[in-house]
């Protein structure tokens, strides 16, 4: 079977499988055991993809398009089609359209959405009440709140600063155009690995384990953004490195210098520019990410804000939230300049 | 003091995709000599410049180089056979944010410890040459400037500067003109018979266009297909030899 075959049944064979799976919880259970009992669904599912599969087949054999055929099909069967059909004498139209209602029915359901809590009278009042608290800030709490947000922004600078290094060295062991050695490449498939593990890792995460490790606070956040800067950086960095211009390589390298000076002399006066800019911008998102880390025990101005958020004391939130507001703003700003100041 | 500087001897590259850029290439280049190598593009004139800067590694075959096979020689060697065997390009290849002087300092990192460069430490000895190679390229006044604010020409007397602080018995130039206007391009040949003439480095150019070749080179070597076609005195190349090297209805482009 050719590859775009074995790929448009496996697109079609999901998209029978989650439509008969659907259908089959609406008409003969929906109760909550039902939606548990995993060994069950997916024997269920198992089928259900089977049958859709075998089912695409047969249509697309039968010159009729499925979805799937319609995504993969290759360039060169697109090239002869004939005249246009009407979408709605098609399958694969009617394909999608199921898939789309259907799925805006299921998430529907399952956040429980609902007109009457929206518009509720004592919902309203409440929110009301908090929106009144918000914009009446309590200017008392003011020193505090700059006091934690100092905190923050440190937290997030020190992080920032200790990744740099760190980054920088790796960025050019996991970069495909320096290491092109068969052994090289095996460090190069380990470090991107690496990254993108630690990337997928939320810095929440993150924060969770080390203010287990180091107790709850500003070094536990620390911790955890400089762990995701590092991956974050060094593919950044790495990205650019592969982008560089091979004259001035071959042009160092021709004069036999080593590999090391090369790399500083012909790929790093490429690089310095693009490096800072991105760094920058890493820092700015760290401000944003020190806070949310502050919430789960990061230490900062998001520590502070969980704690008064927990007490329903809204004036002093809408203090917090000002103070907040105000320092993600000006650094947005200030980063933007800065980065268009760079090129 | 032998009187080949270099030998070739049945030399084959084929790079990893197959293509057999080099078929069993062998010729001798005499000390002082200023050879040519045309032929048409794709018929693997860079590649065989690559190959004995060893900037590629030959498939098989030997590259002698003042007695000794070059060819495969690893490590530290071959940043030796780099020194001694410079090179300039068709774009140049400077480092374009850095200053020209920077840029000539560049032709010493060879002969240095790698602190030291990181560092930037070039001995007033580097410094001094450096200024003695851009004077002879006659660009000593631009030495402060940007290599990227500099006219091609300029920016290819700059590399020629490069190159000579390697202090090289090989000048290798892939190209050197193909990118320059015509007044230009003479220009920089006739830094390069300069330093083939005063200095005494051999040369070996590869070059486009025949009324150039015809001004400069003492020999020529004619490449096609990855082989040699034509090996001869600039002169003798008639139109028959022409139309052999770059086929049948090819027309010479004269410039002056
Ligand atoms: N890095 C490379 N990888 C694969 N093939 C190459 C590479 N460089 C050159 N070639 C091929 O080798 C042949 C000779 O190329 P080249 O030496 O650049 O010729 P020339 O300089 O005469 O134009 C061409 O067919 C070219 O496509
Ligand atoms: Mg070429």
């Amino acid at each position: 079977m050719k590859g775009h075959t074995v790929k448009q049944l496996i697109f079609d064979g999901i998209m029978g499988a989650y439509l008969l799976l659907v259908s089959w919880f609406m008409l003969f259970s929906s109760s909550p055991e039902a939606f548990l009992n995993l060994n069950q669904n997916t024997q269920l599912f198992v089928l259900f993809f089977l049958v859709s599969a075998g089912l695409a087949y047969f249509i697309n054999k039968k010159g009729y398009k499925t979805a799937g055929e319609l995504i993969f099909e290759p360039a060169h069967k697109k090239a002869q089609q004939l005249e246009a059909v009407s979408k709605l004498k098609t399958i694969w139209f009617w394909e999608l359209g199921l898939f789309l209602f259907f799925t805006f029915f299921v998430a529907f359901e399952v956040t429980h959405f609902s007109f009457t809590e929206l518009l509720d009278k004592d919902g309203f009042d409440g929110a009301i009440r908090l929106f009144n608290g918000l914009s009446h800030p309590n200017m008392d709490l003011l020193p505090k709140a700059v006091v934690n947000i100092v905190i923050t922004i440190f937290m997030a600078f020190l992080s920032t600063a200790l990744a740099i290094p760190i980054a920088f060295v790796l960025s050019f062991m996991s970069a495909k155009n320096i290491m092109n050695s068969p052994a090289a490449f095996a460090v190069y498939m380990l470090l991107r690995t690496a990254f993108n593990i630690m990337r997928s890792i939320e810095a929440l995460i993150w924060a969770i384990i080390f203010s287990v490790w180091v107790g709850i606070g500003p070094f536990a956040g620390m911790l955890a953004l400089m762990i995701h800067s590092v991956a974050s950086l060094a593919k950044q960095y790495s990205e650019i490195i592969e982008t560089v211009s091979d004259g001035p390589i071959e042009g160092i390298l021709s004069t036999g210098a080593s590999r090391l000076q090369m790399i500083w002399y012909a790929i790093v006066p490429q690089v310095v520019l693009p490096f800072i800019s991105f760094t920058i911008y890493r820092w700015d998102i760290n401000i944003r990410m020190a806070t949310i880390i502050g919430l789960v025990g990061g230490g900062g101005i998001g520590t502070m804000l969980i704690q008064y958020q927990g007490q329903a004391m809204w004036n002093e939130v809408g203090t917090i939230i000002l103070v907040i507001a105000f320092v993600v703003w000006f650094m947005d700003t200030a980063s933007a300049y800065l980065r268009e100041a760079l090129k | 003091m032998t009187e080949n500087i270099l030998e070739i001897k049945n030399l084959v590259k084929t790079y990893p995709n197959g293509t057999r850029a080099l078929k069993d290439i062998s010729f001798k280049v005499k000390r002082g000599e200023f050879l040519v190598i045309i032929g048409l593009s794709g018929s693997g004139k860079s590649t065989l410049l690559r190959c004995i800067n060893r900037l590629h590694d030959p498939t098989s075959g030997e590259i002698i180089f003042n007695g000794s096979n070059i060819a495969t020689v690893e490590g530290k060697l071959v940043r030796q056979v780099r020194k001694k065997i410079a090179m300039i390009f068709q774009h140049f290849n400077l480092i374009p944010r850095h200053t020209v002087m920077s840029n000539v300092l560049m032709g010493r990192l060879g002969n240095m410890g790698t602190w030291a460069s990181i560092w930037g430490r070039f001995s007033s000895d580097d410094q001094k040459m450096a200024m003695k190679y851009l004077e002879l390229v006659g660009i000593k006044e631009k030495a402060k400037m940007r290599a990227d604010n500099l006219s091609g020409g300029q920016q290819q007397r700059v590399a020629i500067a490069r190159a000579l602080t390697q202090t090289p018995e090989v000048l290798l130039a892939d190209e050197p003109v193909a990118s320059l206007d015509p007044a230009t391009s003479h220009t920089v040949m006739d830094y390069l018979k300069k330093v083939n003439n005063e200095l005494g480095i051999t040369v070996i150019a590869n070059l486009h266009f025949l009324s150039l070749v015809r001004e400069y080179a003492t020999r020529v070597i004619a490449l096609k297909g990855g082989e040699i076609v034509f090996e001869g005195n600039p002169s003798e190349i008639d139109d028959a030899w022409f139309e052999r090297i770059y086929g049948a209805g090819a027309r010479e482009v004269q410039i002056h």
